[in-house]
């Protein structure tokens, strides 16, 4: 025997059977878009969070006054973790590394195994400030010896087999043209999946300086690439800390002043989520995208709310008479708010259920989608925030009809005849209009994406992004860079050959330089000869590098963008900061098209090893082969790690791509669920409307006149809300558009293939319940009443 | 019991005000079982809903019990329904999602009456009205006379002091009317006093005093021996 309320519940359900699915169906999709979202964004926000000191763990970052407005950069001088130290009592403790990643074609040798590794070096402090588990050795002593080597937990199985047997054996490492063996020190288990900074080594920072011979070079003039991290100390006040802090630079380098460069903390797990900076201001980063989904979501539920409103409030007419009776019996206004909302909590966890089955079916290509490995684990935040939102859902979706049902007079209601009130007909089309609103909006998202996404695949780059591959080299090949790649460029199937620091794409380093006292910023390039040819760049003017010309080492290539903003009437053969223009390129993306093309230069280095070759088309896979080969010839066991710059260049849209795959599905379930309950509301419509309905056809209508009679009321609602989506989805997107510096333009059909598309699915929905009704005889209908 | 002083009642629409009851003043003592009489559309039903505090009157005063209910709020007024107020409307008014013996519960469970004695109580006013038999019963499976003994079951069952009947026989057949009646009076013969709106003349020899309507206003009282 089920308790009172679940029994009245379940007859209540039986008696209105369609409502009862359409209402399922719509809060349960609406419920499994949330939790998956929730997962999602519970996964982005755990980022960074599992250090022990995490509250009291931070970054330090440096903003620069340039021409453009404040810069903020993560990158900090070498100098500055010895002085906190110094200095800052408060401070527990403080440590330089090495960004990751930062060095390409980076090799660990043992035993005959060569492995790829992604290393970092850090202080000494880095076990301690970051909750590493180490496996063998102390945090406190695993960096101190400059010879010693930290491994990932699965770098130690692979060389020597276990954690335990790797201490104290010897491991060479290569990278580039250097090479050194150190002993390991130690061994951190695995670096967790939800580590912004994923590595598989720590070598002491001491050691890259002495590599480096940083110790003479690095003045306090200089910033770095170098990043770092410290914990205040249990109790210290991180503002104080932050006055304190801000002011340092200053008293260290009169430039540094000159520059206005100033330091500021940051709390270390906000990095991954707020890593975006205008002006000096934090602007957002990954959280806008956690926000814009929790939104999205939110909005879905309340569309599904609605339908529960409006299929609620629109039976109403066969429940009024219970409220009466209920009342008159002496129940309360609350006692009736009470049981209408249950119904609907109970209704919503009924849905939950049903979500998270629909959760478990769809988690694989929801994870794939995401790049997530999510899982439904019930532990309690889970469990919280499912039920929160079932209760919250149900809430919501009951609270209107509650308080409607419950705020008859008995005696107006105890005959069954619903009073109208224009209130009541009035709110439930407007809930309708504001279904249809958001679901136009999300086809308009879809479609204007996707459009953006395409304008991005067709956009000209001012190069040739296929049948380019890039990889790192190292040993031999790095060490003899000029005859790999002359030996590379002779391989059957290769167009071109040639070098560049980092990946082409982004990442260049940016500096003012002024020329005629006009300063500019400046993203500078290094590259090897033959790029400009590799690449398929266009020269306007000059040449670019070769061999023959001994003092190309101090010339450089220079954009167009660069010689407008100086102005410079005639570059070639200009001295830019000492160094000679003998070509200019033709302007091309070296960024995401979120960027407008900088000021960039193109600087001679033949010996930076990412290499870049341009493969001649139809025979990748065997050009492929050769290359193997040359480079196992050369670097016997090294494995040749390549990507395609193709898909380097798609990486770059990987969070718009993401957005484009969840807005379709977002925007159908949208529209899914608005006509469900478009559906359920015209099947009750056509109910009320029955009598008239044979009246009408006892006088002669046609099927066709009653079908429009149904339908043009609804109808007129759907245009409504395509009148109030249109404009208000243009001001959405052109924010999201103003993101992209390059970006498509507005086109007429966007609105009216969303329009359409939202007021077919609605004809369609509302027409075939018109139709039936319209088919009924008439005599039928009359005699009913 | 019930004294009402120039109680008023008007039902406006956007064009047309209509007064449903104009300067009604009557009593009714304890234990009496007076009948409300009068035409169709003559504001006895009207009266019933204000008595019965279903609805709130536009003017006058409306003494139940011995308290004045003009101003109560909605929520004195679903507690003085529930204590001491029974209903039995012409169209039965059950409920036809519950079965009759939570038909007949559902004023217990609104007092806050433990779940043992809601049976116990239930079951004795069933059997009362030969109903026991029945109980699991949904409403529509029920002829209309069982119907409204399970309404008249539902409207005792908490012991209520004053019993509102509207047009209680119209929905029936000869002799489930004259069952339904023979009902009341006995409630009535037991202390409960019983008001009933009928426009039925047969009816309402059943009550001892008459009050008849027209236009909303009272324009006749007598004794049943004056039919």
């Amino acid at each position: 025997m089920l308790p009172y309320p679940l029994l009245l519940l379940y007859r209540n359900f039986k008696r209105f059977k369609s409502t009862f699915f359409i209402n399922l169906l719509g809060l349960s999709t609406g419920l499994a878009c949330a939790l998956l979202i929730y997962l999602w964004s519970s996964d982005e926000r755990s980022f960074d969070r599992y250090h022990a000191l995490d509250g009291r763990l931070y970054q330090v970052l440096e903003n620069r006054r340039t021409a453009a407005g404040i810069e903020t950069q993560t990158g900090t001088n070498p100098l500055l973790a010895e002085v906190l130290r110094r200095e800052m009592p408060e401070l527990e403790f403080v440590a330089t590394t090495t960004p990751v990643p930062f060095f390409p074609g980076f090799t660990l040798a043992a035993g005959g195994q060569h492995l790829n590794a992604v290393p970092k070096y850090a202080d000494p402090a880095f076990f301690q400030l970051f909750s590493y588990p180490l496996l063998v050795g102390t945090p406190a002593t695993v960096l101190r010896d400059k010879n010693g080597i930290v491994l990932s937990q699965a770098l130690a199985t692979k060389l020597f087999h276990s954690p335990q047997n790797s201490l104290g054996k010897a491991v060479e490492w290569q990278m580039a043209d250097r090479k050194q063996t150190c002993l390991v020190a130690g061994v951190f288990a695995e670096v967790p999946r939800n580590s912004s900074e994923q590595f598989d080594c720590v070598l002491p920072f001491a050691a890259f300086k002495d590599q480096m011979q940083m110790g003479e070079v690095i003045k306090w003039d200089d910033d770095g690439p170098f990043t770092t991290y410290l914990a205040l100390k249990q109790g210290a006040d991180p503002a104080q800390f932050q006055a304190k802090l801000a002011g340092l630079l200053k008293t260290k380098s009169a430039q540094a002043q000159a520059q206005g460069r100033t330091l500021f903390v940051r709390p270390f797990a906000a990095g991954y989520l707020h890593g975006t900076y205008e002006n000096g201001v934090a602007t957002g980063g990954r959280i806008v995208y956690v926000r814009l989904f929790a939104l999205i979501t939110a909005l879905i539920l309340v569309i599904a709310s609605i339908n529960f409103m409006n299929l609620f409030t629109a039976k109403a007419s066969r429940r009024v008479k219970e409220v009466g009776i209920r009342k008159a019996l002496g129940a309360s206004r609350a006692a009736l708010v009470g049981q209408y909302l249950t119904e609907s909590v109970v209704m919503a966890l009924l849905a939950l259920v049903v979500a998270v089955g629909l959760v478990q079916l769809v988690l694989p290509q929801f994870s794939a989608l995401t790049g997530k490995p999510l899982a439904l684990r019930w532990e309690w935040p889970l469990v919280a925030a499912s039920l929160a939102l079932a209760l919250g859902t149900g809430l919501l979706a009951g609270s209107y009809p509650a308080f409607y049902l419950s705020g008859f007079q008995p005696a107006a209601v105890l005959k069954g005849k619903l009073p109208t009130r224009a209130g009541d007909v009035w709110t439930r089309q407007g809930l309708v209009v504001l279904q249809f609103t958001l679901s136009v909006l999300f086809i308009v998202a879809v479609v204007v994406v996707n459009a953006q996404l395409a304008f991005v695949q067709r956009q000209p780059l001012g190069y040739d992004k296929a049948h380019v591959l890039r990889f790192d080299t190292g040993g031999k090949a790095a060490r003899q860079q000029a005859a790999f790649l002359a030996e590379v460029k002779k391989l059957p199937g290769v167009g071109q050959a040639s070098s560049v620091l980092g990946g082409f794409l982004g990442g260049h380093h940016v500096e003012e330089m002024s020329w005629r006292g006009k300063r500019l910023p400046v993203a500078t390039m290094l590259i090897n000869y033959d790029l400009v040819e590799t690449m398929g760049l266009h020269l306007v003017a000059g040449r670019s590098f070769a061999p023959q010309f001994r003092a190309d080492s101090a010339a450089i290539l220079v954009n167009q963008t660069l010689v407008a903003g100086l102005g410079m009437p005639d570059p070639v053969g200009q001295q830019l900061d000492g160094r000679r223009i003998v070509g200019v390129v033709r302007d091309f993306h070296f960024e995401s098209l979120h960027e407008k093309i900088k000021p960039l230069l193109l600087q001679l280095d033949p010996s930076i090893n990412t290499v870049l070759v341009k493969l001649q088309p139809g025979a990748e896979q065997a050009t492929l082969a050769r290359l193997r080969q040359l480079y196992a010839a050369y670097n016997p066991g090294f494995p040749l790690d390549y990507s395609f710059l193709d898909a380097d260049y798609q990486a770059q849209y990987v969070a718009e791509r993401r957005v484009a795959v969840l807005a379709r599905y977002f925007a159908g379930l949208a529209i899914l669920i608005s006509a469900l309950g478009l559906l359920g509301l015209a099947a009750f419509t056509a109910e009320r409307r029955r009598k008239e309905i044979g009246i009408r056809k006892a006088l002669g209508a046609s099927e066709l006149g009653i079908v429009w009679l149904l339908t043009g009321s609804l109808t007129w609602l759907v245009v409504g809300a395509i009148a109030l989506a249109l404009p208000l989805s243009y001001l959405l997107l052109e924010r999201w558009l103003e993101g992209f510096a390059y970006r498509v333009a507005w086109q007429w059909w966007y609105f009216a293939a969303a329009g359409l598309g939202a007021l077919l699915v609605a004809w369609l929905t509302v027409s075939v319940q018109a139709w039936r009704a319209a088919r009924r005889d008439p005599v039928l209908s009359l005699r009913a009443e | 019991m019930i004294k009402t002083e120039n109680l008023e009642k008007v039902y406006r629409t956007e064009e047309v005000q209509t007064k449903a009851l104009n300067h009604v003043s009557l009593t009714v003592e304890q234990g009496e079982f007076v009948a409300i009489m009068g035409p169709s559309g003559c504001g006895k039903s009207t009266l019933l809903n204000l008595l019965g505090l279903l609805d709130e009157p536009d003017g006058g005063s409306l003494q139940l019990l011995g308290t004045e209910t003009s101003r109560y709020s909605e929520r004195q007024r679903a507690e003085l329904r529930k204590r001491s107020l029974g209903f039995v409307f012409q169209s039965f008014n059950l409920i036809d999602e519950l079965t009759v013996f939570e038909n007949v519960e559902l004023p217990l469970r609104y007092l806050g009456v433990g779940a043992a004695e809601r049976r116990q109580r239930v079951e004795q006013v069933l059997e009362k009205m030969q109903l026991l038999h029945r109980r699991n019963h949904f409403p529509l499976q029920l002829s209309g006379g069982q119907q409204q003994r399970v309404a008249v079951a539902r409207a005792v069952v908490n012991a209520p002091p004053l019993l509102l009947a509207d047009e209680p026989t119209g929905n029936l057949d000869s002799a489930s009317g004259h069952d339904v009646l023979g009902l009341l009076t006995e409630l009535n013969e037991a202390g409960t006093t019983v008001l009933m709106v009928t426009h039925s003349e047969h009816d309402a020899r059943y009550a001892r005093r008459v009050i008849r309507l027209l236009d909303g206003q009272v324009v006749l009282e007598h004794s049943r021996s004056q039919f």
